[in-house]
């Protein structure tokens, strides 16, 4: 008796082999039997017409802090991930005194947007070492989580505030060994650094002030145990992110150890920047090491709001004049009807509609409701205005503070994308699921790559997009349980629709601690998905399975 | 590779992108002494910043402008 | 071991290492107010971002060298 059986679907297995009509067994949270499965089971899952795979694996993500009151990272799991990376770009939330919890808490914000109540109401802080941080959210896991452990967080332990100073020194850079050790023992699959974020106060993260030593102690670590170094570099600087790719192999090489970098980016403004920097990887893995460039499937967006200027209008120079203006009498000219006369001349004879008109009004702001989600060009309509006019007045209407929506400014050409993302070399990920909270939606980054990279371009095949965020991602870090539907592996598994998997539109939600708001997208084509061999979602619903671990 | 009649970097090239973080973000294009390019990303407080110290109301305006005009003590 | 294409030249600031230090040190042969405009030049990246001005941190690359023109 199986206490699964996922029955007549496509089985696309995770190796990038063409897929086929079977069965899919689980017994004891793993795979038992694929294939032509006989016997019974104490639950069936019809997945006639739909395919069933192994559950994707997300490699960059900032979860860590809504794992501890959301083991099911929503919404990632409805999108068919079964395991995400949090604790990338050098920030985890452990290893970490008790008195540097706010200097911790304030990075956190500035990068991922998260609320305050976020970290003072939606858990206990009842850890300081990475064992209780593992500990304190194996509670509730609904997916599976590869922690990283961060940089900054093991040299504030060390150095304290020094941290944000001054170079290490060499009995500081020992007891940051030590106590990357005891992260990996601890279950950390990896330590993460970063080349460019920065705190709330606008000071570098720790990280950044490592002496190429004390990264070298560092690697030498990883090397011990064969574990990943992830870093995110600087953007669209292609020979600045040579440089680290040429850092990250002497490394690699040096101490045996996988590494990745994230994101890379293709640009129309530098189009060579993801080429060269794909060419430096081949000729570095041609030489043994592994440096894996992370490449994330969706366009990037610009959003923007009148209540702070926006290099989004520095092609319309009076505009950029009055939006630059302080608060008062940029309200003022916005207010006066013979400048707007000239801003609107400044559109064309359209009034702005080929400018504007494709903008979208976004929500979890001053906009009103009702207006949340629509093109400017259809509140325009409504209006009997043209776009420019109504982008103005309805700023005016509510503070300036409505913000708007210019999809698909960066990483945006399919047909230049898609052989990138489907090189053998490059890395599908850097969703930054959990990040950016405020500002736009990192999530259904997987619907999107079957939706726009195997359906609509056909840059790969269905099995060959299956097999880059499973087998492939797990083979990158060594998660030797998972990525493959295979007897003995675990039973991640996820049963979709190869004709309609996407993601939804974006909508602001309000479900963050505090009501406070974030920008989501919801899962199309999921039905089922299966966590350590438990069913977690279902028609459209979270289970309550708590079936997830932190893998290694 | 040819030599430009230069003394310094200019800028020869200027657009818009999208930041990683959502912002608008400008990536001007450094032409050096020695003739040779390449581009610099500024983030959107530093684009604004060189645009208001140039003078400049477009873009274009920014063309021909020294590198100094990009680093605040320089 | 296979054999890399040239890339431009970069190093890492030292612990405290000033842009004049380095520029010394990165080109000794140059006046050191030309070579530390040229550092500066080369490196906006670090020179025109937020950060305390002339700050340079032990991880920041460096370029010591125009960029290499690629075909």
């Amino acid at each position: 008796m199986f206490d699964v059986i996922v029955r007549g679907g496509t089985v696309v297995d995770g190796s990038g082999a063409p897929g086929f009509q079977g069965d899919v067994a689980v017994k004891d949270g793993k795979i038992a039997a694929v294939g032509q499965v006989s016997g019974e089971a104490r639950q069936v899952i019809d997945a006639s017409g739909r395919v069933v795979a192994p559950g994707f694996i997300d490699p960059h993500t900032h979860f860590d802090v809504q794992l501890l009151w959301d083991g099911a990272a929503k919404p990632a799991l409805e999108h068919g991930v079964t395991c995400v990376v949090p604790g990338n770009c050098s920030l985890s939330l452990a290893p970490l005194k008790a008195a540097d919890r706010r200097a911790v808490v304030g990075m956190f914000q500035q990068i991922e947007e998260m609320p305050p109540e976020a970290f003072t109401t939606a858990f206990e802080w009842t850890w300081e070492d990475f064992a209780g941080y593992r500990a304190a959210i194996e509670k509730g896991l609904s997916i599976n989580v590869a922690p990283l452990v961060g940089h900054s967080v093991i040299r504030l332990w060390v150095m304290g505030p020094a941290a944000q100073e001054r170079a290490a020194t060499p009995g500081e850079i020992a007891a940051m060994q030590d106590l990357l050790r005891e992260c990996l023992d601890a279950g950390a699959v990896g330590l993460s650094t970063s080349f460019v974020d920065l705190d709330e106060h606008g000071r570098p993260v720790p990280s950044r002030y490592a002496q190429a030593e004390e990264l070298d102690a560092l690697a030498a670590v990883l090397g011990e145990y064969g574990r990943m170094l992830q870093v995110v570099p600087e953007f669209y600087a292609t020979d600045i992110t040579i440089a680290r790719i040429d850092q990250l192999a002497d490394l690699s090489i040096r101490h045996n150890i996988p590494t990745t970098f994230s994101p890379l980016f293709d640009t129309l403004a530098v189009p060579d920047n993801a080429e060269r920097a794909i060419a430096r990887v081949e000729e570095q893995f041609a030489r043994g090491a592994r440096v894996w460039p992370q490449m994330q499937t969706r366009p990037i967006d610009i959003s923007f709001s009148l209540l702070r200027p926006s290099l989004f209008f520095a092609r319309l120079p009076r505009w950029v004049r009055i939006l630059r203006q302080p608060l008062d009498q940029r309200l003022a000219a916005l207010r006066d009807p013979e400048t707007r006369e000239k801003m609107l001349a400044d559109l064309g004879p359209d009034g702005g509609e080929a400018m504007f008109g494709r903008l979208i009004a976004r929500g979890g702001d001053a906009c009103p409701r009702a207006l949340v989600g629509k093109t400017l060009s259809q509140i325009a309509k409504d209006r009997g205005q043209p776009a420019g006019l109504a982008l103005i007045e309805l700023s005016l209407e509510n503070g300036l503070d409505v913000a708007f929506l210019s999809a698909g400014q960066g990483h945006q050409v399919t047909d230049r994308i898609g052989p990138m993302l489907a090189h053998p070399l490059v890395h599908i990920g850097a969703s930054d699921g959990g990040a950016h909270l405020a500002s736009f939606s990192t999530y259904g980054d997987t619907g999107y790559l079957f939706s726009e990279f195997v359906r609509k371009a056909g840059a790969m095949s269905l099995e060959k997009a299956v097999a880059k965020i499973t087998s492939e991602t797990a083979d990158i870090w060594g998660l030797k349980d998972r990525g493959r539907l295979q007897p003995g592996l675990a039973a991640d598994i996820v049963v979709f629709d190869a004709a309609t998997i996407d993601r939804e539109d974006e909508l602001p939600v309000f479900d963050m601690p505090g009501d406070g708001m974030r920008y989501t997208r919801a899962a199309r084509g999921v039905d089922t998905v299966l966590v350590n061999g438990a069913v977690a979602y279902s028609g459209g619903a979270y289970t309550d399975a708590k079936s997830g671990v932190v893998c290694v | 590779m040819p030599e430009s009649a230069l003394d310094e970097a200019v800028i020869v090239g200027a657009e818009i992108v999208a930041g990683h973080d959502g912002t608008a973000e400008l990536v001007v294009r450094l032409l050096h002494p020695d003739g040779s390019e390449h581009p610099v990303l500024l983030d959107e407080d530093t684009g604004l910043k060189l645009m208001e110290a140039c003078g400049a109301s477009s873009l274009e305006d920014l063309y021909g402008q020294s590198w100094r005009r990009i680093v605040p003590d320089a | 071991m296979a054999e890399l294409s040239r890339q431009r030249r970069f190093v890492t600031p030292g612990p405290g290492e000033t842009v004049e230090q380095l520029a010394a040190r990165a080109m000794p042969d140059q006046p050191l107010e030309s070579a530390v405009d040229r550092i500066k030049s080369w490196n906006l990246h670090v020179f025109a971002m937020r950060r305390p001005p002339g700050l340079m941190l032990g991880s920041d690359v460096i370029f010591v060298e125009p960029p290499v023109t690629h075909a």
